[in-house]
Parts: C-alpha cells; structure tokens; sequence
C-alpha cells in the first residue's frame, strides 16, 4: 500500500520511455536487417558490440528495459485482475511476482550496463 | 460520526472487453503494454547474451531471426506501435500539465506527440545505433 504510488509513477514513466523509444529501437534489431530495410545490421555483433561500448548507449538500455519491466508489469498485473485473479491474497500473490520481475529485471539490467565499464 | 474505509468493488466480468470495439482496442492497447515487458526480457537476454560472447549472441540472433519467431515478432511489434500511438492519444486527454488557458485539442497534442516521437526516433538512431 505504501509503495504504491511509487510503482503507479514508474508505471506512468515507463509508459512514456516505452511509447517513445521501443518501436525505433525493436525495428532497428528485430527487424531492419531481416527485411533489408536497412543498409547495415545494428544488432550484428560487431556493430552492437562497439556501441555498447559507449556510457550513453550503456544507459539507454538500461532505462529502456527497467521502464518497459516496471509499465508492462504493472499493466499485466490489472489485466490478471480483470481475468479474474481477485481478492487481496491474489492481488498480494501478483504484486510480488510481478514487482519482483519488474525489480530484479531492472536490477540484471544495471548490473549489464556497469559492468565492464565502471567494474 | 467516525469515518469508514470503503473498498471499491471490482465490477467488471471477465471478457467485457468483447463487448465492443472500442474496448477491444483499449484491451490491445494494455496488452501492448505487456509486450514491451516481454520485450524488455528479451533485450536482457540480449545483453546476457553479449556478455557471453559473439557465439552466444550470434546463436541468440539467429534464432530472433527464425521464421516463426520473426513473424510472430511482426505482430507482437505492431502491438508495441499500436500502445505508443494510443498512449500519445491519452497524453492529449490527461493533459496533466496543462500550459495553456484552455486545454488544447487532444488532436493538436497527440499531432505534438507524434512530431516529438519521430525527432526522438532520429536522435536514437544516430546516437543510440551509430546513424544510418
């Protein structure tokens, strides 16, 4: 209950940082290559792997999957509800399962954006 | 007379987003939303994978790549647009900032939205991906 407003915030950011970054990025390496819309391949390795070099793009991953954990999650989670997973045990049951996926997604995401980098 | 918590009751049935179309597509627009989570698994896996080695990664690309799972990918990506678009839709009906007077018509803000979205989809592809 306390927490809440926190994660109906991170909801609403997520919202944003998914509507605005996800369909360029999913086109760019899902599918800009197989359907040869694109002249190079930026999810081949050695393209990704040079950029994932830099701190900018390191960041911009890691914002990009912990908004799209913590918006889709909690998307997810009234849509169980609206299936028929109610009541307040099924409501607590699905706030652990799915903040923890949120959290400790957001969590591996950071920990892959600083390593080899910061340590 | 002391005040009492009252719980809202959750009224909806299953399925009454079958009802009519336009339910139909808010459901499409939240399960849109729930595919980006997917997605953002995935591209965890991807830096997993990254981490692992070009091996690793080029046998994760592949299999992206595969037929059933590209097409699949087509329409679980047209779920991902069809979220952003709507959410730039309901950006221009909340308006909570509201710079104006008047509220703008949700038209011109969803208009503003879609303008910002392609600039922000170029910036993202020189900065993020190295340009064209």
């Amino acid at each position: 209950m306390l927490l809440e407003p926190i994660f109906w915030s991170l909801f609403s950011l997520g919202g944003f940082i998914t509507a605005f970054l996800f369909p360029v990025t999913l086109f760019l390496l899902f599918f800009a290559a197989p359907f040869h819309l694109w002249p190079t391949d930026p999810a081949a390795y050695s393209t990704f792997g040079g950029h994932w070099k830099e701190p900018l793009v390191r960041l911009f991953f890691f914002v990009l999957i912990g908004g799209s954990l913590f918006h889709g999650t909690h998307r997810l989670k009234f849509m169980l509800m609206d299936a028929g997973f109610k009541g307040r045990s099924a409501e607590a049951f699905l706030d652990v399962i799915l903040n923890g996926v949120a959290i400790f997604g957001s969590l591996g995401a950071l920990f892959y954006a600083v390593r080899g980098w910061l340590f | 007379m002391p005040m009492t918590s009252r719980e809202y009751a959750w009224k909806r049935r299953p399925g009454w987003w079958l009802r009519n179309r336009r339910y139909l597509m808010f459901q499409l627009r939240e399960a849109g939303g729930v595919i980006c989570a997917l997605y953002g698994l995935v591209l965890l896996n991807m830096l997993v994978q990254l981490r692992a080695g070009e091996s690793a990664y080029t046998a994760f690309l592949d299999l992206l790549r595969t037929p059933p799972v590209l097409y699949l990918n087509v329409v679980l990506f047209a779920l991902v647009v069809w979220h952003a678009l709507t959410w730039f839709m309901l950006i221009g009906k909340a308006q909570p900032i509201q710079f104006t007077r008047q509220p703008l018509p949700w038209k011109v803000v969803f208009g503003i939205n879609v303008l910002l979205w392609l600039g922000v989809s170029g910036a993202v592809v020189y900065l993020i991906f190295g340009g064209i």
